[in-house]
């Protein structure tokens, strides 16, 4: 059975050409594909139940009638519908992180994946940009319900304002135009895009600092915990940076540690412009550009931190 | 000459454990080659060394001391994986996929063609006896399915080397079998093969050539047959032997000065091999049963 020598048996056989020649170094099909992976791993995970619980949330929202005035009433609509979406993300974006590449390890499907011509950035990026698919997606969804519903809301309270206003003489034409402007600041406008913009920018670095650390932890739960410390720290960044930087407040050590947390942990707070949208604040888009931008530098920077540790990890 | 399918050069890799001062050496200075279509197999006990060269082979671990090469590219070059196929012991895969999208996922990370990716996954489902299964999610796989659509995804792009880390553990003599085939077909279409297992009737069966391994050192290396071979016995398998003919034969060698014989009598078939038999005897006569 056994006994052909090397030789013999590249005699005896026909070598069958390989499917593929040779595979680019980089392809973005190959990410693409990961990707597509990753958001179906999570969808089959039954994640977009969420939704239901999002649209019963601000369903109720809508319908209460605690003394409220028009304003306050849609008010309440945007506060809760925008804390509920941030809620939703930036769980989603810790927990889903935290998980994939530990279950891949212990599942053993990251060995068959790394064993095809996978360079190990691409499996991070498709990885990555699988959750924040997810994330985006489902943000999406939420924003189409929660704006048909405000919209809604805000016709019903118009119409009815309006009839009232019409009914009392002591309203004039104008009184009832400025009324209707009022309540139509807290509708469906650019600056509630704005706002689930930037609850996925926030969620994206959240899911790029769970990637890295990931990278090294030795469980999903340390991972997740970690996250959060560094999302809570997030959002002290600036207190931080007037106290160490600023101000030069604390022993050398002190600030020498506060500043190097201040350079690795991203600051957080400055996605957080949720409160600002849902009290009828505007936003500009020179802003959005810049948080955009800065959460583009994080996310690389996250990215390619995260390779590091990768690349140089064994299985 | 041809460029061998792996190269293993003087590879030593050494595990620090924690945060001792405390090193485990896994696998010391060893050396091989795999020549394209070649069968090679790997064998020792556990905590051989067998997974970690394995491992290192496909460039999931650096070598400590040494080097090890596919198709002339190192292996800590991703280039080098081009050419491969890997089936890791107990496979899980993505349990929320079909085997039909199993296969899919595997074939574009290689870089096949929509086309040709949709003619491969059949042609590999029916090779693998799974076309019935093919849209069932993975979560329901039997062990012997997932080692068959583990095969399957291994050999998707057509490469030119396999490793197989017990392939059929936990596997039914029958899912064995087709294992086993599927492996010979391999040979037959030039792929070199390493397998690793402890199975070692099947690696009898199946290598051209043999390394064994202990406590990450090679013990033995070398063609099966010069390392099996009981080199002062010659064996005679003769079929309808006249009972006249071998009482002569014996007699020779009872005459003869230097020689002696050790034994006479059948020889013996596997116990694989009559299971298989009778299972199948079995499966046909329940089915004649059924038509008449």
């Amino acid at each position: 059975m056994a006994s052909d020598s090397s030789e013999q048996v590249r005699d005896q056989t026909k070598r069958v050409e390989p499917l593929v020649k040779s595979p680019p170094i980089f392809s973005a099909q190959r990410v693409w594909v990961l990707m597509a992976s990753t958001f179906t791993q999570l969808v089959r995970m039954k994640t977009f139940y969420f939704l239901a619980i999002f649209a019963l949330l601000v369903i109720a929202a809508s319908n209460l009638n605690l003394l409220y005035t028009p304003v306050q009433q849609l008010k309440v609509i945007r506060e809760t519908s925008l804390g509920a979406m941030s809620i939703f993300s930036w769980l989603f974006a810790i927990t889903a992180t935290a998980v994939l590449i530990p279950r891949d390890l212990e599942d053993r499907t990251l060995y068959t994946i790394l064993c095809k011509p996978v360079p190990r950035l691409e499996y991070l990026v498709g990885k990555l940009l699988g959750v924040l698919a997810v994330i985006g997606v489902a943000l999406a969804l939420m924003c189409g319900l929660f704006t048909v519903i405000l919209h809604f809301q805000e016709t019903s309270i118009i119409a009815s304002e309006m009839h009232h206003m019409a009914q009392n003489p002591r309203f004039t034409e104008e009184d009832r135009i400025t009324e209707a402007a009022m309540i139509a600041a807290y509708g469906p406008d650019l600056n509630l895009l704005y706002g689930v913009l930037a609850v996925f920018l926030k969620s994206a670095v959240l899911a790029a600092v769970a990637m890295l650390v990931s990278t090294f932890a030795s469980s999903s739960l340390f991972t997740i915990i970690i996250t959060f410390v560094v999302f809570l720290i997030g959002h002290f960044h600036k207190m931080a940076t007037d106290f160490w930087v600023v101000e030069q407040q604390g022993g050398w050590i002190t600030r020498m540690i506060g500043k190097v947390m201040i350079l690795v942990i991203p600051d957080f707070q400055i996605f957080n412009i949720s409160d600002s949208i849902s009290s009828g604040q505007v936003v500009g888009l020179a802003t959005m550009v810049e948080m955009s931008g800065l959460a583009a530098l994080y996310l690389g920077l996250f990215t390619i931190a995260s390779w590091f540790v990768f690349s140089d990890k064994e299985f | 000459m041809s460029v061998p399918a792996v190269e293993v050069h003087n590879l030593t890799k050494v595990f620090s454990l924690s945060l001792q001062r405390d090193y485990l050496v896994a696998v010391k200075n060893i050396s091989f080659t795999v020549g394209a279509g070649e069968i090679y197999g790997l064998i020792g006990p556990n905590g051989s060394g067998k997974s970690t060269t394995m491992k290192v082979i496909l460039g999931l671990m650096k070598p400590t001391r040494g080097s090890t090469s596919i198709f002339g590219v190192d292996s800590r070059d991703v280039r080098s994986r081009h050419q491969v196929g890997f089936l890791p012991e107990n496979p899980y895969f993505y349990k929320h996929l079909s085997g039909w999208e199993t296969l899919q996922f595997y074939g574009k990370l290689c870089g096949l063609k929509k086309s040709v990716l949709k003619d491969r996954c059949a042609e590999l489902l029916a090779m693998v006896d799974l076309e019935d299964a093919a849209k069932r999610r993975l979560s329901g796989y039997s062990k012997g399915m997932l080692q068959r659509i583990g095969l399957a995804q291994a050999i998707i792009q057509r490469p030119q080397l396999v490793i197989l880390d017990e392939p059929t553990a936990g596997v039914d003599p029958a899912g064995s079998r087709k294992i086993r085939d599927l492996i010979m077909q391999l040979k037959q279409d030039g792929v070199a093969v390493i397998l690793c297992s402890h199975q070692l009737e099947q690696v009898q069966e199946v290598c051209d050539r043999v390394a064994i391994m202990q406590k990450g050192e090679m013990l033995r290396e070398g063609a099966l047959d010069d390392l099996i071979a009981v080199e002062d016995e010659v064996e005679l398998v003769v079929k309808n032997l006249p009972a006249a003919l071998q009482e002569q034969i014996e007699q020779l060698v009872k005459d003869d000065e230097k020689a002696q014989l050790v034994r006479v009598g059948h020889p013996r078939t596997t116990l694989e091999r009559l299971f298989l038999s009778e299972t199948e005897a079995g499966t046909k006569a329940s089915k004649t049963e059924g038509e008449v």
